[in-house]
């Protein structure tokens, strides 16, 4: 596989500790994403690494759900449910907490303390 | 012109001197050797193919020769070399004819970044191609020999080449190095079918080359549109099988099987995604050509009808 091809994997038995601030907003690497949407996946092309992802469809709503501000864990947590159309507190806290984590890692979401000076 | 056009002699005369020009598909190459028994090979299998003029300029010069020095009093041995370098530890010379031709693959999986190189079997019928990824061993070369007997063009048994501008694929029809069982398989499929000696113990095995059948290489300027992305397995005794693929792992498969998908970056990731988007998806498992190509025929009949 190519190194700049990578799959989300299932958080497994990784523990996935909340941050304790929890204002999230998209970065500007996110802004030039280039999307592909199969089968329940989502292929993502990300330019400012040159790297293509593979995330589910947790991972890609939660992109989705952040608009211009910045929201709390909790309130994109309620977006995510409601845009993956399941109810509220069904999507599991370490799944949730695992894709955080990823995107955060891949520079295309940050946690901010003062909600206002997101983006 | 093409190389049957030369006799024997004057054939030789040119790869020993200045080179022999050929074209194969997008690429010219001048090809030089001293060595007799590539040339009798080299002038047998490689008939049909177009010979360009001396002026043309050529992507690769290649050579296939006896090692420079002393060494070659000691051993009998062939030197691949490209461009001046010889990259690769000498041959046997009895191997003179495959190392040439992994050579010249050699120089176009790490040399054509212009184009997105998918490794893959490639064959088209009624402007609609066929894209076989897979790794070595699982039988696209096999298969793609079959198709190409069949009624297919053979566009190319390893390399799936796409053109950025429109993402057509353009042919590059070479000799098929069919490998241990595969050719006896073939030999009893399509006897046929044009298929030089066998090379003993080569570093993959026992290896003989197919020539693709003239009409692939009479069309080798014809590029063709992607239709289906078909990931083959041969496996022993097994059932024929044909099954749909999901298109996310279909991308997978294809990206993670090309030869420079991380160096083209934003554009193999759109051609890639263009293909996947506009070819059907399947994998096949198979272990009887019998089966196979007629279930590939039909394939290709449903759809096109």
């Amino acid at each position: 596989m190519p190194s700049r091809l990578t799959v989300q994997e299932h958080p497994g038995d990784q523990l996935c500790e909340p941050s304790p601030i929890s204002y999230l907003t998209k970065t500007a690497a996110e802004a030039g994403l280039i999307w592909e949407n199969w089968d329940d996946l989502f292929v993502v092309y990300q330019p400012s690494s040159a790297e293509t992802h593979v995330f589910n469809e947790t991972t890609g709503s939660i992109l989705e759900c952040l608009g211009e501000s910045a929201l709390s864990a909790d309130e994109l947590k309620n977006q995510t449910e409601a845009a993956l159309g399941v109810s509220q507190s069904e999507l599991d806290d370490t799944d949730f907490a695992f894709a955080l984590q990823r995107l955060e890692e891949l520079g295309l979401i940050e946690r901010l303390d003062d909600p206002s000076a997101a983006q | 012109m093409i190389v049957g056009d030369l006799s024997r002699r004057e054939f030789g005369t040119r790869l020993a001197g200045d080179g022999l020009r050929l074209q194969f598909g997008p690429f010219n190459l001048c090809i030089r050797s001293n060595l007799d028994s590539f040339a009798s090979l080299a002038h047998r299998l490689y008939t049909p193919y177009p010979l360009l003029d001396e002026e043309t300029l050529s992507d690769f010069h290649v050579e296939i020769r006896s090692p420079r020095g002393l060494h070659r009093w000691f051993r009998r041995q062939a030197c691949f070399g490209v461009d001046g370098q010889t990259p690769f530890a000498p041959y046997t010379v009895e191997h003179a004819f495959p190392a040439l031709e992994w050579g010249i693959n050699w120089c176009v999986a790490t040399r054509s970044h212009h184009l997105l190189m998918l490794h893959s079997g490639t064959v088209e019928r009624n402007g609609q191609a066929i894209l076989f990824p897979a790794s070595p061993g699982d039988g696209k070369s096999t298969l793609c020999t079959a198709l190409a007997h069949s009624g297919w063009r053979l566009l190319s048994d390893e390399f799936g080449l796409v053109r950025p501008e429109d993402g057509m694929l353009l042919p590059l029809p070479r000799l098929i190095p069919l490998k241990n069982e595969s050719i006896e398989v073939i030999r009893r499929f399509r006897p046929e079918a044009t298929i030089g000696p066998s090379f003993l113990d080569t570093r993959k095995g026992t290896v003989a080359h197919v020539r693709p059948p003239l009409e692939s290489i009479r069309r080798a300027q014809e590029p063709a549109r992607p239709r289906w992305l078909i990931f083959p397995r041969w496996v022993a005794g097994a059932p024929f099988a044909l099954e749909a693929m999901p298109k996310s792992q279909a991308f997978l498969m294809v990206a993670s099987n090309a030869f420079n998908y991380d160096v083209l970056d934003e554009t193999a990731f759109r051609l890639v995604s263009e293909i996947v988007r506009s070819c059907d998806c399947y994998s096949l498992v198979y272990s009887d050509l019998n089966e196979a190509i007629p279930a590939l025929d039909e394939l290709c009949n449903t759809m096109a009808g």
